[in-house]
């Protein structure tokens, strides 16, 4: 906490810890941002690496080239009423068609990367909902790659994982942009309470975690022609009737207290009750949010020993979620969490102690919980630095942002960091994607990311379009070419042997050899550009 | 590195030192001294001779096959009563035991029926009653049924405990772009989508070995801890599939593999196999049995799956031919499907299915597992196939009768396993 005050107060503070400028805005590049575009590191050393932190919390950077590419994705501009209306009609219409061909035309409706000549056969609805997840897909990488408010970006990605949903299940896929856009994204730098209502009321989250047909045992809506309604729909779904525990367990072992965080059984259960009636209108009238009153369990609860009287209705979801999100519990699971993105894989019990800190005087005001963070001591400490290692995400959009290379209008990218082992928004699991290095090292993958590394460099990567920067020298001063390249890709980091073997390899290169493009992919694809 | 990590790296550093292994490709142990360090006191390192080494091969057929057209049983009445439309005629089954038929695309399975190296479990399936494809395929991946967080999946844990065999690469492979749950994990494991583009692309062959040795020299240079070992295991096993040479494979004994990936995988498990390169967990996939709509009877849309499941797994066999002394196949899925069809002559998510375990040591011909019958009292949830057979005790009974796996405690956590329950297929 002390040395937290001290960073704000003092300015220039935290100059006087860096060792140099370059290697202070190379780091904060790497784990605030995915990582440089050409000339960013110098621009932010001269600026002042403590300016750019500053205005990447406060989102006050330049996000034009974002906003440019955003103009033509359809996706941002569609309701989600009316995304939830178009996945019942692709369905219809995929259904139909497998009724008349009976095979295998529906099953590009599963794979959101599909192959182009089985698109040319599906019915409109079935293909226009697949063009809006390609865009979803497509945005994953453009936001990330472009925009200038990076830090932005990267809680996105924390947040997205940290309340994970898988596409694959029912209409999930066709309700993620509005999760993205709508619950997600307004929150990564607001209150950690309004984030967790945003997802308890998502509809995402709601069909991913089954809350949506849980209901208190025995109850039905009133109303003659309601209760027919439901029971046919629940026939023809097969839906459970009852209490559903889902989402209740996962709030509180992943979202909120964490799997140590002292909760019991019957406090699952009791969180369950609480959120009876959390559900969503069908998909075909829209699948908003809707509160049942009906469906709600009005009788006592107990939850971490606090008492929530019988006949209260959709108000004491609320002040549970309010008392998760404070919860001492809450505050060292989701601050630890943020610490190993940020920090280190293991981060440091002081690191942990001033996000807690920070999250207890603010009331889970995250962008404070951040700033404790990245100011801290611990963040800028030498042995975490380069001591991460990248997510597929962030390999390659670091390497395209590295290199000026520009996604094309194709998801082919997203299928790239799929094949690298995160197919993005298909884990199926509600506990995300493991953020330690060994979860992400192993050799087929590593074989992989070198394969990338030479197909960037070359202009070969399937979906991305890029070109030598005039920058690189010609062929002849093998020296500065290499030393171009450091810059470029290595922040001048390069580690003397990293260089012996790219010289010693491209001076024997045969003539009229594409030398620069060579070097280029042996240092993005080599070891040193996959740490962070 | 504090202490988990050198825990880590001792775990998956590589060890080079697998003499008959590397013997047989003239491979030297180059990085020996730096992977000995890692190698935990008391550790032994391999058994003496590669050869022998036994095989599992895990076929997950994703989407929850009908286990009830698979393997048809013919002589419950009922069977024909809730299906009208796609119940297999009795006349068209491959009769089994009088009582169960093999689906007639599956004929090319009948030999294996008879010489008795194919058997059968029947009604088995996860106690978990999820109807959720996803979620059921998690919770038979990481063997923890009901429980959706485990880390890990049940073949990643099997290697882990693995100490008596040598790790290489090529241990535990899926056949496919992404590495399925059930080898996910700590210990290392590889996916393959194509040997023959396993490793470093190149448009020429030259080129590419060029390529493979910068990046080795830099690896190797450069990076520490479990990024220079993994590599260090990506490279030998580009090298040992460089003299694998697997453009140059025949199929023996006539085999004719299906088109498409199911065959195109079987084949390429039959070429390590066959290369001796240390394999001894495959993971093959299988997709399109969720048959909501005109599923079909004899012939149709899940016929035309079952024909190439059956034809792929007839051509792998003879294949291997005696080498299937050492194999075993087992095939799985997340569910099965309801006993009656649906009103678009299809069928829906249900409970119990069949599954097929296929090998020379495997005691076959038989139905195993108790058949708890069709019907409606004795199903689940008065509508599916009940299951008599939860699937970690087929798992362990083959984990343990044919790979020799002795604990079976770290494979299912949680679960008591038990020979007693074993559904009796293996030894």
């Amino acid at each position: 906490m002390h040395r937290f005050l001290a960073c704000l107060l003092l300015p220039g503070a935290l100059h006087a810890q860096a060792p140099a400028a370059r290697d202070s805005a190379w780091h904060a590049l790497n784990r605030l941002a995915f990582g440089p575009t050409p000339g960013l590191v110098d621009s932010v050393a001269r600026t002042g690496v403590r300016r750019w932190v500053e205005q990447q919390l406060a989102e006050r950077a330049d996000d034009r080239m974002l906003r440019d590419r955003e103009r033509g994705i359809e996706v941002l501009r569609r309701s989600p009423e009316s995304m939830a209306r178009l996945f019942v009609e692709a369905r219809r219409e995929v259904q139909a068609m497998r009724r008349e061909r009976g095979d295998t035309a529906a099953a590009a409706l599963e794979d959101p990367v599909a192959r182009r000549d089985m698109l040319r056969d599906l019915p409109e609805e079935a293909r226009e909902l697949r063009e809006r997840i390609v865009e979803t897909q497509r945005l994953a990488i453009l936001r990330p790659r472009y925009a200038g408010n990076q830090l932005r970006e990267v809680l996105a990605d924390f947040w997205l994982n940290h309340f994970n949903v898988f596409a694959g299940k029912g209409p999930v896929r066709a309700l993620i942009p509005a999760y993205t856009e709508r619950t997600i994204r307004p929150h990564v730098l607001g209150r950690f309470r309004d984030l967790l209502l945003a997802t308890a009321r998502a509809p995402a989250m709601l069909v991913y975690l089954d809350n949506a047909q849980s209901i208190a045992p025995g109850s039905e809506p009133g109303g003659l022609i309601a209760r027919r309604v439901w029971r046919s729909e629940r026939m023809a779904e097969r839906r459970s009737s009852g209490i559903n525990e889902n989402y209740a367990r996962e709030l509180l072992e992943l979202h909120t207290l964490g799997v140590d965080g002292g909760y019991t059984q019957a406090d699952v259960q009791a969180v369950a009750r609480i959120l009876t009636g959390w559900s969503i209108e069908p998909p075909q009238r829209g699948g908003q949010f809707v509160y049942r009153d009906w469906a709600h369990d009005r009788g006592e609860k107990v939850v971490l020993g606090e008492r929530f009287p019988a006949g209260r209705g959709e108000d004491e979801g609320e002040r549970l979620l309010d008392l998760l999100a404070m919860h001492p519990a809450t505050m060292k699971h989701v601050g630890a969490k943020l610490c190993a993105r940020l920090v280190a894989d293991d981060p440091p019990d002081g690191c942990i102690d001033d996000a807690v800190a920070a999250w207890r005087r603010t009331n889970g005001d995250l962008r404070a919980v951040v700033t404790a963070i990245v100011l801290g001591d611990d963040f800028w400490a030498p042995q975490h630095r380069g001591a991460k290692f990248k997510s597929p995400l962030e390999y390659t959009v670091s390497a395209l942002r590295a290199v000026g290379a520009e996604p094309d209008t194709s998801a082919r990218l997203a299928l790239v960091v799929a094949r690298l082992g995160q197919p993005l928004y298909q884990h199926t699991a509600p506990d995300g994607y493991p953020e330690r290095s060994d979860d992400w090292v192993n050799s087929g993958m590593l074989l992989q990311r070198m394969n990338v590394g030479v197909g960037l460099a070359a202009g070969k990567l399937p979906g991305a379009t890029f070109a030598l920067p005039a920058t690189l020298p010609p062929a002849g001063d093998l020296r500065a070419l290499v030393a171009q390249v450091d810059t470029l890709v290595l922040g001048g980091r390069m580690t003397a042997r990293t260089r012996d073997v790219i010289l010693q390899e491209i001076a024997t290169l045969p003539a009229g050899a594409p030398i620069a493009s060579y070097a280029l992919g042996l240092a993005i694809g080599g070891p040193e550009f996959q740490r962070q | 590195m504090s202490g988990d990590g050198m825990r880590d790296v001792s775990r998956r550093v590589f060890l080079r030192a697998g003499a008959a292994v590397l013997a047989g490709f003239g491979c030297e142990p180059l990085f020996l001294g730096r992977a000995a360090y890692a190698l935990p006191a008391g550790r032994s390192l391999l058994r003496a001779g590669a050869a022998g080494r036994k095989v599992l091969v895990c076929l997950f057929q994703r989407g929850a096959v009908d286990g009830l057209s698979m393997v048809a049983p013919h002589g419950d009445p009922i069977y024909y009563a809730e299906r009208a439309r796609i119940a297999i005629p009795r006349e068209r089954l491959v009769d089994l035991d009088g009582h169960f038929g093999l689906h007639p695309r599956l004929a090319a399975l009948a030999p294996f029926w008879r010489d008795r190296s194919l058997a059968v479990v029947h009604a088995v399936g996860s106690p978990d009653a999820t109807r959720s494809h996803f979620e059921a395929q998690d919770f038979m991946e990481t063997a923890t049924p009901g429980r959706r967080t485990t880390p890990d999946g049940w073949l990643n844990r099997l290697c882990q405990h693995d100490h008596e065999h040598a790790a290489t690469p090529f241990r535990a492979v899926a056949f496919g772009p992404q590495l399925p749950k059930a080898l996910a994990g700590s210990a290392p494991t590889l996916a393959i989508d194509d040997l023959q583009a396993f490793g470093l692309r190149a448009p020429t062959a030259a080129t590419r070995d060029r390529l493979t040795r910068v990046f080795e020299a830099l690896y190797e240079q450069s990076a520490t801890g479990l990024v220079a070992s993994s590599a260090e295991e990506g490279f030998h096993a580009v090298e040992m599939l460089r003299r694998v040479n697997p453009a140059q494979y025949a199929p023996r004994h006539g085999a004719e593999y299906p088109r498409g990936r199911l065959g195109r995988a079987l084949r390429q498990v039959a070429q390590l196999i066959r290369a001796d390169v240390g394999l001894s967990i495959a993971c093959v996939e299988a997709g399109g049995w969720d048959t909501h709509i005109q599923q079909g009877a004899a012939e149709g849309q899940l016929a035309n799956r079952l024909g190439e499941l059956g034809d792929a797994l007839a051509a792998f066999a003879a294949d291997l031919g005696d080498g299937m002394a050492d194999v075993v196949v087992l095939t799985m899925s997340e569910f099965g499907r309801t006993v009656r069809q649906n009103g678009t002559q299809g069928t829906d998510h249900g409970h119990g299915t069949a599954m097929l375990v296929l090998g020379g040591g495997v005691r076959g011909g038989q139905v195993a597992g108790r058949w708890p019958g069709l019907d409606p009292a004795a199903r689940h949830d008065g509508r599916d196939l009940a299951i008599t057979t939860d699937f970690r005790d087929l798992f362990g009974e083959v984990a343990q009768r044919h790979l020799g796996v002795h604990d079976l405690a770290p494979l299912f956590p949680g679960y008591a396993s038990s020979a007693t329950r074993f559904p009796g297929v293996l030894g």
